[in-house]
């Protein structure tokens, strides 16, 4: 029942969407350049399909070894600031001010620094991806049951063998959290790279299309990131469930009777 | 070798725990207030009294642990290395049965294989046999609590403090890991034990002596050692010690 509905009321929303979308637009008689249908978006998606293989496997690569090297960077990191206080206090808000600088003027720089080529995307994936596993992983640090610390301690435990017995596993489940929400920016981040400066990968296929205005192919190229970007995140949460088999049965039992 | 089960406990020598003047102040409570404690090696010390009365914040204190938030006063000497079992079972939720009953071990850095063969030897024991591979979401109270109990007698340190470690047991449960705990002592290992209990026939059934303390604010307000023969008058008094604290006012 409640299965059914979460597949269904959203796809259903979906499709009450598109449909005014398509009469919208043939009402109105936008040209097609400015927006059109849904109809045409998808002849043009089966148009083009063949020929965007390798700009989809550039952006996969891209995205997955970005998060790959996000979550490594992010989780070691989280590690220093969480055993040493003045990596804590020195790092972290160098670490946050990085975040502020905007995507688009981070790019052509690592681009300047590393080339055309795969390197500068991917580095710019794992710049956008470490940080949610990072604060992620350092708040579920801190948060550590004063029990089970206690319990080491109370056995002789030093701080090593609470780094290890205690610490760093309760991290693992909020490092995924944030791996999870990493996942969902990794697709974007390196389309938003292959855009400014490449030379092949979607972000390179919508360079293309808005120069022709080709409207329709820019449509398809948002919905094959949003495609990936919801294939990733199932991918990254069954690693993670995979991961943490422990916290398998997540759901709380419901309060209220058995049904009879 | 038959010297050590005649013996009374060796309170003159060097004692395996000792307090004095232990006071200890939360935020606007006083849990102890001026304990005084000796528990020479080898002797079994149960420490009864009503709920609230600071029965675990002494047990913490004598594992070295401070509670989060209190005020410690008086001196307090545990020189041999301890082993705790909190109230709470703390076990690690990430970690399979043994994994967990094998915390201990690691930390007294005993060989792996030599202490997992003898954490598999008591999951028999404690009736956990079975349940080595099961998470500890997916362990009822009682076996939790008898998993605390296998994880802290597992290194083997000389000095045992365990926080009810049977209060989730049933009557029968009970009786054999209290026979388990009885023979661990037997055995010749000359552990000292401090035991936390809300069972005076459990205290009067494993302890050398039996302390009582009084309600908030704790103090020891009998020390009684128990008779190997005949324990029915140490329970009276026990009772009697117990009731006078219970008694509605
Ligand atoms: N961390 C803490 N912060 C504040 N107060 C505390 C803390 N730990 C214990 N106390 C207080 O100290 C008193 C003694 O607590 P303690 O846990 O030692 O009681 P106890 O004798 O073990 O009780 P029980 O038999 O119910 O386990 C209680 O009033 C409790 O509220
Ligand atoms: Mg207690």
């Amino acid at each position: 029942m409640r299965r059914w509905r979460r597949l269904v009321a959203p796809s259903l929303a979906g499709l009450v969407l598109l449909v005014g979308w398509e009469v919208g637009v043939r009402l109105s008689d936008l040209p097609a350049f400015v927006l059109p249908p849904p109809s045409q978006v998808a002849r043009t998606a089966v148009e083009v399909a063949p020929l965007l293989g390798d700009d989809v496997a550039t952006t996969l690569t891209e995205a997955g070894l970005g998060l790959l090297l996000g979550a490594v960077v992010g989780l070691l990191l989280a590690v220093l600031i969480a055993a040493f206080p003045l990596v804590s206090d020195t790092v972290y808000p160098l670490v946050t001010l990085t975040q502020t600088v905007p995507t688009v003027v981070l790019a052509p720089l690592l681009i300047l620094w590393a080339g055309f080529g795969l390197l500068p995307k991917v580095l710019l994936v794992a710049l956008t991806a470490f940080f949610p596993v990072l604060v992620a992983a350092v708040t579920a640090m801190a948060a550590v049951d004063a029990e089970h610390a206690e319990m080491v301690a109370g056995l002789g435990g030093t701080r090593r063998h609470q780094f290890w017995l205690v610490q760093l596993p309760a991290s693992v489940p909020g490092a995924l959290g944030g791996l999870r929400v990493a996942a969902t920016y990794a697709i974007g981040a390196a389309v938003v790279a292959e855009y400014l400066a490449g030379q092949s990968g979607l972000g390179v296929f919508v360079q293309r299309s808005r120069k022709g205005y080709e409207v329709d192919q820019i449509l398809v190229a948002v919905a094959l990131v949003a495609v990936l970007t919801g294939l990733l995140f199932l991918l990254v949460d069954g690693l993670a469930r995979l991961a943490t088999p422990w916290q398998r049965p997540s759901l709380p039992s419901r309060p209220g009777r058995t049904p009879a | 070798m038959t010297t050590s089960l005649s013996t009374e406990a060796p309170t003159t020598a060097v004692p395996a725990l000792e307090v004095a003047g232990l006071t200890v102040t939360f935020p606007g409570v006083v849990a102890l207030h001026d304990v005084d404690l000796q528990v020479g090696v080898g002797e079994f010390v149960a420490v009864v009294g009503p709920s609230g009365c600071g029965k675990s914040t002494l047990l913490r204190i004598l594992a070295g642990l401070t509670p989060s938030g209190a005020t410690v006063t008086g001196a307090t000497a545990c020189p041999s290395a301890a082993a705790w079992m909190p109230q709470r079972d703390g076990l690690l939720p990430w970690r399979r049965a043994l994994p967990n009953a094998l915390v201990g071990a690691r930390i007294a850095g005993q060989d792996r294989t030599v202490a997992e063969a003898r954490a598999r030897e008591l999951f028999d024991e404690f009736g956990l046999a079975g349940f080595e591979r099961a998470w500890p979401h997916e362990l009822s109270g009682g076996m939790r609590q008898r998993l605390a109990l296998l994880r802290t007698c597992l290194p083997g340190r000389p000095v045992l403090l365990l926080d009810e470690p049977f209060g989730a047991l049933d009557a029968i449960t009970r009786r054999r890991m209290n026979a388990w705990l009885a023979g661990l002592d037997l055995a010749g290992h000359g552990r000292t034990v401090v035991l936390v209990t809300h069972d005076v026939d459990e205290a009067l059934l494993l302890a050398d002596r039996v302390l009582v303390l009084s309600e908030r604010p704790g103090r020891v307000v009998l020390d009684l050692p128990v008779p190997r023969d005949g324990t029915d008058g140490a329970r009276r008094s026990l009772l009697d010690a117990l009731e006078v604290m219970t008694r509605p006012r």
